[in-house]
């Protein structure tokens, strides 16, 4: 049985399909596994009912818009995805008339990898009484723990309900930055070496990024060159510098690479590290 | 004999002031240490971070920036942009674990020779000290 969150959700694009005011609805549909969704566009009105939305619907849309650039799109954010769509927006790479947003209320979303031994599904995980997963913060992402912020920041209209203030909780990832920082370069060094040194250069963090959006990656230039298709430690190194370099301006803290990282690289204190330099200045 | 560490630099100066700054402490037979390797550019603000971290990945220990002095840019701007970039960049080298010391940005004129003989001898006696970076090691 579908939520109501799920329902208002399918009944708004149906509207917005029907009445041709968008030409596709992005949304999410069911994975293959249990609590695990994939982005799906509705292209017709039969097709939102193949739309979801339940604890697990954590992949940032926002990455998969460019795809449907020059279509009028209907989308449905939660917070962390507004906040990549605001910096698109910022960037010129989408435009906001070809855009209606579906703000939807987000109480946090749930870690698969916590939760999967537990063999719970995403309809025993929400409660439908108060529109919100049922989830402790040991089951929860961990950007979802300390966030505060239920509501997005753009939307055209709004689904959900916002029950209480979340509490404030401390955000432990920058507890984790201060440690680093107060460690002298050599240590901070090895640390850095020990947790790089487990990368395969798979790009997959570049690829789920939302704001990685240049057409030619500068750093994928050489790639194509079989010559400096080294795996050493320095390229790396170059790698992950760079790409924090270039998100230094636009990374909201959506931790989608951290998430997919197949080596749990522990990426979220780069992009923490970003938004704290951000607010320094 | 034990063989002292000899740190390999990389100097990135612009065409207008640092490179002739380094020209100049030639001809004045300014004394500095051989370890800077120059490279020309036409500007600071053409020195993107990635030129930074290639020269890191490839072996070297510090990377020298150098352009004209503030207000001084052959192209009126392009010193304020390398400087931006420099401080947003060293902090997440810093953050990476490469020393600050290591990556340093300076501005030399066409005239100072010997404040560019001055900057090349104090860098490579602080890389002495710090040592090799061995990027490509893996602890």
């Amino acid at each position: 049985m579908a939520s109501l969150i799920e329902q208002q959700l399918r009944e708004r694009a149906q509207a917005l399909l029907d009445e041709g005011s968008v030409e596709l609805f992005l949304g999410y549909r069911q994975g293959s596994r249990s609590l695990r969704v994939a982005p799906f566009a509705a292209r017709s009105s039969s097709e939102t009912e193949r739309l979801v939305w339940n604890a697990a619907c954590v992949p940032n849309l926002a990455g998969t818009l460019h795809k449907y650039a020059g279509q009028r799109i209907g989308v449905a954010l939660k917070m962390c995805d507004a906040h990549s769509v605001i910096q698109l927006l910022r960037f010129n790479q989408i435009r906001r008339d070809e855009l209606y947003v579906i703000g939807v209320v987000c109480h946090g979303m749930a870690d698969a990898e916590r939760i999967a031994a537990t063999d719970a599904d995403t309809i025993t995980l929400w409660d439908p009484a108060t529109e919100r997963p049922t989830l402790g913060p040991d089951q929860l992402l961990d950007k979802c723990v300390s966030c505060t912020q239920p509501v997005p920041d753009l939307y055209d209209e709004l689904l959900g309900r916002v029950a209480t203030a979340p509490p404030e909780t401390k955000n432990e990832r920058l507890a984790d930055i201060q440690m680093l920082e107060a460690m002298d370069a050599p240590t901070r060094r090895a640390f850095w070496q020990e947790q790089l040194s487990k990368c395969t250069l798979c790009y997959a963090c570049q690829a789920a990024c939302p704001l990685c959006f240049c057409k030619q990656c500068a750093l994928s230039l050489e790639r194509s060159d079989p010559r400096r298709q080294t795996r050493d430690m320095g390229a790396i190194f170059t790698y992950h510098v760079m790409r924090a370099y270039h998100l230094t301006e636009r990374c909201t803290g959506c931790n989608e690479c951290e998430r997919v990282c197949p080596e749990d690289i522990p990426l979220s204190l780069i992009t923490q590290k970003l938004e704290q330099d951000r607010e320094q200045r | 004999m034990s063989e002292r560490f000899e740190p390999h630099i990389l100097g990135l100066l612009c065409s207008w002031c640092a490179y002739s700054g380094a020209d100049t402490a030639g001809v004045s037979r300014a004394q500095y240490p051989a370890n800077i390797r120059i490279v020309r550019v036409m500007c600071s603000g053409r020195i993107d971070p990635l030129f930074v971290a290639r020269a890191f990945e490839h072996g070297a220990d510090g990377v020298l920036v150098a352009g004209c002095h503030p207000g001084d840019c052959h192209y009126i701007s392009g010193n304020n942009f390398a400087q931006e970039r420099f401080a947003s960049f060293a902090r997440l080298l810093d953050f990476f674990g490469i020393d600050q010391r290591r990556f340093r940005l300076d501005w030399v004129s066409g005239a100072e020779g010997a404040r560019f003989a001055t900057i090349v001898s104090e860098m490579t006696e602080e890389l002495r000290a710090l040592g090799p970076l061995n990027i490509k090691v893996t602890s």
